[in-house]
């Protein structure tokens, strides 16, 4: 049992109120990723599971047991920091038996437990160095280490890779996947990288200004945004909005042109959302809408063209290869009312794509 | 011209001789100290000894000059470490603690050290008798006291350069913050303590205003006041013991520099790693 429940969770530091009554519900062997804006309180959230934090109001649970009072070290939990906080003066094997060491392990036991993490980690080879002599990703491997050393019913990474570049970190995050998948144990992680999110999550909780904007699979929020925020935050390109006029057949785009949805009353629509690699690139005659060239961003397998319409708003699309277009070029494009999604005057998601 | 260059960039003969007379006047003193010291029968001059031995070095460590080296050793150790003790425990809390206005208090309290020590040493005096204190505890604590404002502001610096992280690490792998003074913060900030602790130490050995004040006898004075008396010893000086006994006085400090070298190479090593 290592499930984590969190019931309306506050935080406030004075009058001043950042976390704003969270609810979440944690399955054991869930990987569950927090991610949203700088500021919004993902990291003041995982610190108050950690019992770094006092929380301000309502419970937290792990493992079916409120800690609200509980410290930090009985609370069964793991954490790894986002400078990897390892103890400079000792040596990766001194750093990762620190914590069985406090509680008194007997030495064979903190050998086994060590070269255990080590082996998982692939890290054995360096057991003897001290930190400042290990790169950032052989550090953070040894904060991981650290951490499995504890065997914890959960583990808590705050933003473990932001130190490291994005070829490491597109293989440490791999490895973290492959590591949750060895070891089974509940894991929380804190990002502001949507790829990290997508890619790592089991369950995603986007959080902007000590709320919980949405929770759901990576493929529930990518199809299924409950709002403009999550719309915006979730998938590799950001979604394009337009304003629209609502009513009860379609929307009416700012070029007049209509965009039919059956089977829905839309007449609150005020935003059109589709996604970059939603849109059809057309020709002129069949065209809804028109705008001029303004960049492009050549990544080789496929490109991002960005364009501002007729009607001034700016928009992108994401083309297949090296497409065939020049900068302030005229470019057409349709959307299949199937990958539109509608959002009301407050942002709230009034229909999503099927499927 | 560039032959020229070269020309003045060769030592001449007559700058070699300068700098020769200019060394031979500064080591002169030393030399002095050194051949008087090992002179059993020393005049004062400066010349070869006529015989080699150490009665003078046996005589400046044994009876009152010798307990004059044993309090010093015991006030400057003290003080020491007194120091490195109290404002570890004060500076360590003012790190990590919001207390409002820490920084104002902290210069406050440094900018009245700047005083000279002398304008309170009668108040110090009076306090210290009506206390009992006129001994040497009560030099050990009216040094302490003096050295404490900028020994908490150098320590509270070292240790605002512990990374958080750090100590948070450790609480959630169970230390307590007894534990995670002892195991993480100081060895961190052993150069900072380091420094502290051998700064105290050569400022309280040399301290000589205080111990005279203080000392009301004999057996209490320190060296410092034990390199002055012997100046008007039984009428006439003692050339070879005060020579002697003034090289001792001076080995701490040198002692102290090469201790204080090898820490302060080690200390800083590896504060702060980071990705």
């Amino acid at each position: 049992m290592s499930d984590v429940t969190l019931k309306n969770v506050r935080k406030s530091y004075g009058a001043l109120e950042v976390i704003h009554g969270i609810d979440l519900d944690i399955r054991s062997g869930e990987f569950v990723v927090f991610v949203g804006p700088s500021g919004c309180g993902k990291s003041t959230l995982l610190r108050m599971i950690a019992g770094l934090e006092a929380i301000s109001g309502g419970d937290i649970g792990i493992g079916g047991r409120v800690v609200n009072n509980v410290p930090s070290p009985q609370r069964g939990i793991a954490m790894v920091f986002q400078s990897y906080a390892l103890y400079p003066h000792m040596s990766v094997y001194e750093n990762m038996a620190f914590g069985l060491r406090l509680s008194k392990a007997p030495q064979a036991e903190i050998d086994r437990r060590v070269n255990e993490a080590a082996r998982i980690l692939q890290i054995e080879s360096y057991l003897s160095r001290m930190p400042k002599q290990l790169s950032g990703g052989q550090r953070q491997r040894v904060a991981i280490g650290r951490a499995i050393v504890r065997d914890p019913k959960v583990f808590l990474f705050d933003e473990p890779l932001s130190n490291l570049d994005a070829a490491l970190r597109a293989q440490t995050r791999v490895e973290i996947a492959k590591l949750h998948e060895t070891l089974d144990a509940t894991m929380i992680y804190v990002t502001h990288d949507q790829v990290e999110a997508m890619t790592l999550a089991d369950k995603i909780v986007v959080l902007n200004a000590g709320v919980i904007e949405q929770v759901g699979t990576p493929l529930e929020l990518y199809r299924s945004p409950a709002n403009t925020f999550v719309a915006e935050f979730i998938g590799g390109n950001k979604m394009n909005l337009l304003p629209v006029k609502g009513s009860a057949s379609g929307v009416a785009l700012p070029n007049g042109r209509t965009v039919p949805f059956a089977g829905s009353d839309l007449s609150h629509a005020v935003t059109l959302g589709v996604r970059p690699e939603h849109l059809e690139r057309v020709g002129a005659d069949s065209a809804q809408i028109s705008g001029a060239v303004e960049v492009i961003e050549q990544l080789g397998e496929f490109a991002i063209v960005h364009f501002r319409t007729r009607e001034g708003d700016e928009m992108t699309i994401k083309l297949g290869g090296a497409p065939d277009i020049a900068l302030h070029e005229d470019i057409h494009v349709a959307l299949d009312p199937a990958v539109g999604h509608v959002f009301d005057d407050a942002g709230r998601a009034l229909r999503a794509p099927a499927g | 011209m560039a032959r020229e260059v070269m020309d003045q960039d060769r030592p001449s003969r007559l700058t070699a001789l300068a700098l020769a007379f200019l060394a031979l006047i500064w080591v002169s003193p030393f030399f002095w100290l050194m051949t008087n010291a090992i002179d059993p029968a020393a005049t004062g001059q400066l010349e070869v000894p006529q015989s080699i031995g150490i009665d003078n070095f046996v005589q400046a460590l044994s009876g009152s000059a010798g307990r004059q080296f044993v309090n010093s050793m015991l006030i400057a150790a003290g003080t020491a470490t007194l120091t490195v003790v109290v404002a570890i425990s004060a500076a360590y809390p003012l790190s990590r603690m919001r207390i409002p206005g820490r920084n104002a208090f902290l210069w406050a309290l440094v900018l009245l050290r700047m005083l000279p020590a002398t304008g309170v040493i009668v108040p110090m005096y009076f306090a210290a008798q009506a206390a009992g204190l006129l001994n040497m505890m009560g030099i050990v604590l009216a040094l302490t006291i003096l050295n404490l404002p900028f020994t908490l502001l150098l320590l509270k610096n070292f240790f605002d350069t512990v990374p958080i992280e750090l100590e948070e690490a450790a609480y959630v792998e169970g230390a307590s913050l007894w534990t995670i003074l002892i195991k993480i913060v100081l060895p961190l900030s052993k150069a900072g303590i380091a420094v502290v602790w051998f700064f105290s130490f050569t400022g309280a050995w040399n301290e000589f205003l205080l111990p005279l004040i203080f000392s009301r006898t004999e057996a209490g004075f320190p060296m410092s006041i034990g390199l002055y008396s012997a100046f008007g010893r039984q009428g006439s000086i003692d050339y070879g013991f005060l020579a002697a006994f003034s090289i001792i006085y001076a080995a701490p400090a040198v002692g102290v520099y090469f201790l204080l070298r090898r820490n302060m190479n080690t200390g800083f090593a590896g504060v702060g790693v980071k990705g």
